[in-house]
């Protein structure tokens, strides 16, 4: 049993150093006499016995001789821990590579791979004309009783589903939007997009959307990708957001006289009522083909959810 | 002779390993070296670093000059008549494979060998048995691992060609009584090849007084150089054998089907020879003799016995050897039943730097023939201490409480 512990952790350090090397294809040549029957031959469980025995026993002699006694069962002990160690680390590793956290999907737990959680981050900050709903973890996160009629939505009808809470002013949102503008881009799902301004004062930008939507769905996902381009700083200037909409021809008198329309403030409310159902605790919030996805993920784990692991094969 | 002053000699004894001093009880392996031999060495790097005896300019005249010295200095260290009886070899294995391939040994031939040889005197004559059609014959040795004198003379009583036996055991650490044996040997005919490799380091050989016929050295266990030694034989006996290793440096002269050999010892030294090595040892030679045998001996046993006081307590410890210290000069070679030697011998380097060997060293024959897997040795030397034996034997003492 102890071969195989030391073959594998010398295996490993090996790569680093020469010494560990010779060592490691001792254990290694162990190992194999061991799985073939055969008593190991290469004297590499004693020498490594004596030279554990021969520090600890330095320090005390109860400790090497419980050590000496026990040997092969701490090895077994070792041994599971190793492989234990090493079935969490594989998980982790896969769980980032496809959700963006060791621990799973929206998890905010360390994780060695994104150790300052950028993944994670979400914008919380309240202040915005929306207050963000408490919601302490990511399992209530759902798309039941939601109703996305009212959501401004792209390529309608396509078999994959994108539904995006974020909000102009965010930078979490800022960071995942180009994002998903290319995963729209390149496989072609359905994209409802929830604004949801929770940290500027930036709930004209939502009348503005609704009703450059109602003029001209295609303008509205024009707009969007001017105002996620925008300085954050500008967002709240409404002149700035004139000339936005003024450089995408839109009829500018039509969409005053909607703006001013009581109709649409009620309809924007509604829209909030509907994002609020779907339990988000902070932008971006994203439920690729209903997963949800919390904070500014790698493009590859948008990709994941939406095409599966060989994603990029398509 | 100041033990301290000996020490200061020997650089490794100024270095540490991890805050401790080096503990080195394993000269029978390979002695250490004083820095007069690193010196010697390095003086034929630096200074003249050339060839001897083929070219003629002054640092070639160097060499051959120094190389000439240390043959000199060795025949005088080993008692020979003449600088010509010694040969420069590698080690001692390749003095007896020199004689072992060298003499005229024919089908039904006769070797005798003891039965504790070291590989070195066992699997030449082995390879002749299967080449040649010789027959090799083993004197048992004594429980205690004493020569038996009775049983050998028993032995030649059948014709005897040669016969090869390790003056001092490398595994006990016992001398045959040399002087008698070869008394013996020569009263029945047999001629007499002694492996020294034992014994030179330790107590003072004169070959004439011997009158052994060949006795081989290694220069690395009596402070010289790795990768020297040397064989002696007797003129008119080297005379009479053919090299075995030719070519470069072996001939005066060559034709396209013959050649003309150098007289000896040149004929058998082969090749461009370790010229620094060469002049190591001479230089190791005289510095052994400018300790004193005497000086050597009564270290070696001093030593010994502390060892041997300090161990025999051990529970389970099995000596390998006479019980007493004095017969086995500076080696105690000891199993403990149920414990790999190399465990102890790992542990021991682990937890206070004491470098022991371990293993069958290198007779592998005799453990065999006993079913004991292996053994530890401790060798001493003059330049150990009595606090290095106690730090080594309270060691032992630890491992054998947890093991």
């Amino acid at each position: 049993m102890f071969c195989i512990v030391a073959a594998i952790v010398l295996s490993i350090l090996g790569i680093f150093s020469a010494s560990n090397r010779q060592l490691a294809k001792e254990a290694l040549d162990c190992v194999f006499h061991r799985i073939t029957f055969r008593p190991c031959t290469t004297g590499f469980d004693e020498k490594m016995k004596a030279k554990i025995l021969g520090k600890v026993i330095t320090r005390s002699e109860k400790s090497a001789r419980f050590l000496n006694k026990n040997f092969e069962l701490l090895a077994w002990i070792f041994f599971v821990i190793f492989l234990a160690a090493s079935v969490m680390f594989v998980r982790g590793f896969v769980l980032f590579y496809t959700t963006g956290s060791c621990n799973g999907a929206n998890s905010t737990g360390f994780c060695v791979f994104d150790p300052t959680g950028e993944n994670t981050k979400t914008s919380t900050v309240t202040g915005g004309a929306c207050p963000v709903p408490t919601n302490p973890s990511g399992s209530s996160l759902t798309l039941q009783n939601v109703d996305l009629n009212l959501w401004p939505v792209m390529n309608k009808g396509s078999k994959d589903q994108i539904v995006f809470v974020g909000c102009y002013a965010c930078e979490y949102t800022r960071e995942a939007y180009p994002k998903i503008r290319a995963l729209v881009e390149k496989y072609g799902p359905e994209l409802y997009f929830g604004e949801y301004p929770t940290k500027l004062k930036t709930d004209t930008l939502s009348r503005v959307g609704y009703c450059v939507y109602q003029q001209d769905p295609a303008k509205y996902w024009q707009m969007n990708d001017a105002l996620f381009s925008e300085d954050v700083a500008l967002l709240e200037d409404e002149n700035a957001t004139r000339a936005i909409l003024s450089g995408l021809n839109l009829d500018m008198s039509s969409l005053d006289a909607c703006m001013a329309d009581p109709a649409t403030e009620a309809s924007v409310q509604q829209l909030f009522t509907e994002i609020r159902k779907t339990n988000f605790y902070g932008t971006p919030t994203l439920f690729i083909n209903g997963e949800p996805l919390v904070g500014p993920k790698p493009y590859r784990v948008y990709a994941i959810a939406l095409e599966g692991f060989f994603y990029w094969l398509k | 002779m100041n033990l301290d002053a000996v020490r200061h000699d020997f650089p490794l004894f100024q270095e540490t390993y991890n805050g401790s001093p080096i503990i080195y009880l394993d000269s029978a392996c390979q002695s250490l070296r004083p820095q007069s031999v690193i010196d010697a060495m390095n003086d034929y790097y630096v200074h003249f670093p050339a060839c001897s005896g083929r070219s003629y300019h002054k640092l070639a005249a160097q060499v051959t000059q120094k190389c000439d010295d240390a043959r000199s200095q060795m025949a005088r260290f080993l008692g020979a008549s003449k600088k010509e009886e010694i040969i420069f070899t590698r080690n001692t294995t390749e003095g007896i494979n020199l004689v072992a391939n060298s003499l005229d040994l024919k089908s039904g031939d006769a070797v005798l060998i003891g039965g504790k040889e070291h590989n070195s005197n066992l699997i030449p004559w082995q390879m002749l048995v299967k080449r040649k059609g010789i027959q090799l014959k083993i004197l048992p040795t004594k429980e205690d691992g004493e020569f038996d004198l009775e049983g050998f003379e028993k032995m030649l009583s059948n014709p005897v060609k040669l016969v090869s036996l390790g003056y001092s055991s490398n595994l006990d650490g016992v001398t045959i009584p040399a002087e008698q044996v070869i008394r013996l040997a020569h009263k029945h005919g047999a001629l007499v090849l002694l492996d020294a490799a034992q014994t030179a380091p330790h107590r003072k050989i004169n070959v004439r007084a011997l009158d052994v016929d060949f006795l081989a050295l290694s220069g690395h266990k009596m402070l010289g150089p790795s990768g020297t030694g040397v064989l002696y034989g007797k003129a008119k006996l080297l005379d009479q054998l053919t090299p075995f290793l030719v070519g470069g440096d072996t001939v005066a002269n060559s034709t396209y089907d013959s050649c003309e050999f150098l007289p000896v010892p040149e004929r058998f030294e082969a090749g461009l020879q370790d010229y620094a090595g060469i002049i190591g040892l001479g230089e190791a030679a005289r510095y052994l003799q400018n300790v004193g045998f005497d000086f050597i001996q009564k270290q070696e046993l001093l030593l010994n016995q502390a060892v041997n006081d300090g161990i025999k307590e051990i529970d389970g410890l099995q000596l390998i050897g006479p019980a007493d210290p004095a017969r086995r000069g500076g080696i105690t070679t000891f199993y403990i039943e149920g414990i790999d030697s190399h465990r102890v011998a790992i542990m021991l380097d682990q937890m206070a730097n004491v470098c022991v060997r371990s293993g069958q060293h290198c007779v592998h024959s005799w453990f065999n023939s006993r079913h004991i897997k292996g053994s530890v040795r401790s060798s001493v030397y003059f330049y150990n201490t009595l606090t290095e034996v106690e730090i080594f034997v309270e060691n032992l003492k630890k491992i054998r409480k947890v093991l």
